[in-house]
């Protein structure tokens, strides 16, 4: 029994390390290559460096050119990914509020239609989104690429943010309320503080959909100073002849924030993606 | 005096979701209306006013035969997806479930391909597996498990090696939602079911699909659709290429209104897009509300 015991939980062993490479091996591999020197980039693949160096980094930040300006991507990502990430953040969580604590005219339809709009190929939204951006001269503007993202990932959050307040109870508000406080108010000092690791997640989620997203930027922002660091990377795989070198460092820069900055809120971002979904 | 305190706060509710609804309906109710108005006109690309043709590019895309090679790939990419997703999205799930050393950190690393940029993968995997010099092939040939190098972004191969991107980039989500269904089932009732010798099949089909089945169905839909509508990882590595190999429907909407630069066309694609997936969206909630009276 013992035996037999223990030999199963040798398979689960293996089972969950394959898991786990499978899951971090490529990224381990690009992190490790983008340390190589080009001529071992461009020579048969060996899974260490031989002579380690930060030449592909150097290059990415200090080659720049007017169509190619690494350190100004980064910054424009960053300028977009958290305005986005703020703006959906409030506008989440005043309209969660809403839905949770007080009553509308097809409330129940609203919810579920918001979510329904996922079922949609964002594709479809671009042609009208530009044309709609070029009328009113936003095209080339972060604005326009902002205004996009913030759309995005609304339904979602709000729907995550609902499922947090309702979880509130009633009974700390109507405390608040004996005090004097307004609505407005209690949504701010009470439900807003309790309810954090949910506005952690939402944070943190449309922040990153914001810094990945390609396709509406590609078509959003035309000229080359604007571009996203998502846009620019695109941009340097699809050039004639490819610096894999600084493509490898490149796609470094763009990873490391987004895990680095999933890793401490992870948990929270678990519990508040299967709040929403178990709720069902 | 106090109705009207009462209608001022009836009033002043609606300005919690007014921000959120007027956002939905800029980005999403006024375009999906515009693309099926812009569907009925010959309208090239940032020119001027277009003209009206009624349903020609409805009957140009029926006609053409790189629609129905983009459907069927398009069909071809979502079950592929869908089934290597599920598959694997369960095995995670149900190891994950079970209770082990450094659990909690293998449950944030499994989740880190979901949310790490596309682009960050889909630029470098070119290189990563190259015929000639990529790591993968290196691997391969080294271990003998082929003989020569595979060209996996060649004419044979490079659908499915999309689909196992695709797939490995989204399993995530397909494990959150499993494993969320799965932790509702309480310990005690495998236990006594093994008491009552249940084999591990039994246990599956009288106990835990009964209880999950609904997040199955709905992580399914879900995978399916997103499946369905993927362009990044596509477009970043193959642009639908070789010739329109991996040409999916979205990638050919992203085509032809921005690189063949004919707008009508382009959203008469997007109509028949959303039509479908509308299809199913609706067969997907009725199939369920059904289940949900059966019981």
């Amino acid at each position: 029994m013992n035996k037999k015991l223990s030999s199963s939980s040798i398979i689960k062993t293996i089972i969950i390390i394959l898991i786990v490479i499978a899951s971090v091996g490529l990224f381990a591999y690009i992190l490790i290559s983008a340390f190589k020197p080009l001529k071992e980039v461009m020579t048969k693949a060996k899974f260490f460096p031989q002579e380690p160096t930060f030449n592909n980094f150097i290059k990415l930040f200090t080659s720049t050119s007017s169509n190619k300006n690494f350190p100004r991507y980064l910054a424009n990502s960053l300028l977009v990914s958290l305005c986005a990430a703020l703006a959906t953040c409030t506008i989440c969580s005043l309209a969660a509020y809403g839905f949770s604590r007080h009553n509308y005219f097809g409330k129940k339809a609203l919810l579920n239609s918001m979510l329904f709009l996922y079922v949609f190929p964002t594709v479809i939204l671009l042609a009208p989104l530009y044309k709609m951006f070029s009328s009113v001269g936003l095209v080339d503007n972060y604005l326009s690429l902002i205004i996009t993202y913030v759309g995005l990932t609304t339904p979602f959050c709000t729907w995550i943010l609902v499922s947090f307040f309702d979880r509130i109870p009633k009974s700390l508000e109507e405390a608040a309320h004996v005090d004097g406080a307004g609505s407005f108010t209690t949504l701010t000092r009470i439900l807003i503080p309790v309810a954090t690791p949910g506005l952690i997640m939402v944070l943190s989620y449309s922040y990153i959909t914001a810094w990945g997203e390609y396709m509406f930027a590609s078509i959003l922002l035309r000229s080359n100073v604007n571009r996203t660091i998502t846009q620019s990377l695109v941009d340097f795989a699809a050039d004639q002849y490819i610096d894999w070198g600084s493509l490898l460092a490149g796609s470094v820069i763009v990873l490391i924030p987004v895990i680095a900055m999933f890793i401490p809120v992870a948990k929270n971002f678990i519990k508040g993606f299967t709040a929403g979904a178990v709720k069902e | 005096m106090n109705k009207r305190v009462h209608y001022e706060r009836d009033l002043r509710k609606y300005l919690y979701i007014l921000p959120l609804m007027l956002l939905l309906a800029f980005i999403y109710l006024y375009p999906i209306i515009r693309t099926v108005n812009y569907s009925l006109y010959k309208l090239p690309f940032g020119g001027a006013e277009g003209t009206f043709v009624g349903l020609q590019n409805y009957k140009d895309l029926f006609d053409d035969p790189i629609f129905w090679r983009s459907l069927k790939n398009n069909v071809i990419w979502a079950f592929g997806n869908l089934i290597l997703q599920m598959v694997f999205a369960f095995i995670i799930a149900a190891i994950l479930n079970t209770k082990f050393r450094g659990m909690s950190v293998v449950r944030t690393v499994v989740l880190l391909p979901w949310i790490i940029p596309t682009a960050a993968i889909a630029c470098v995997i070119r290189w990563v597996l190259l015929p000639n010099l990529g790591i993968v092939n290196e691997m391969l040939v080294n271990s003998h498990l082929v003989s020569s190098a595979v060209n996996f972004l060649g004419v044979d191969n490079a659908m499915k090696t999309l689909i196992v991107l695709n797939s490995w980039k989204s399993i995530p989500i397909g494990v959150l939602l499993i494993l969320s269904a799965l932790q509702t089932i309480p310990s005690d009732v495998y236990e006594s079911a093994q008491m009552d010798g249940a084999n591990a099949f039994q246990a599956f089909f009288r106990i835990t699909y009964p209880i999950i089945s609904k997040m199955l169905w709905f992580t399914s839909f879900l995978i399916f659709v997103w499946g369905f509508n993927a362009f990044d990882m596509i477009w970043m590595i193959t642009q639908g290429g070789p010739d329109i190999i991996t040409q999916t429907l979205p990638v050919m909407v992203y085509r032809s209104a921005f690189k063949t630069m004919q707008l009508g066309f382009s959203c008469a694609i997007a109509v028949v897009i959303a039509l479908i997936l509308i299809v199913i969206g609706i067969a997907y909630f009725s199939l369920m509300a059904k289940g949900n009276r059966d019981e």
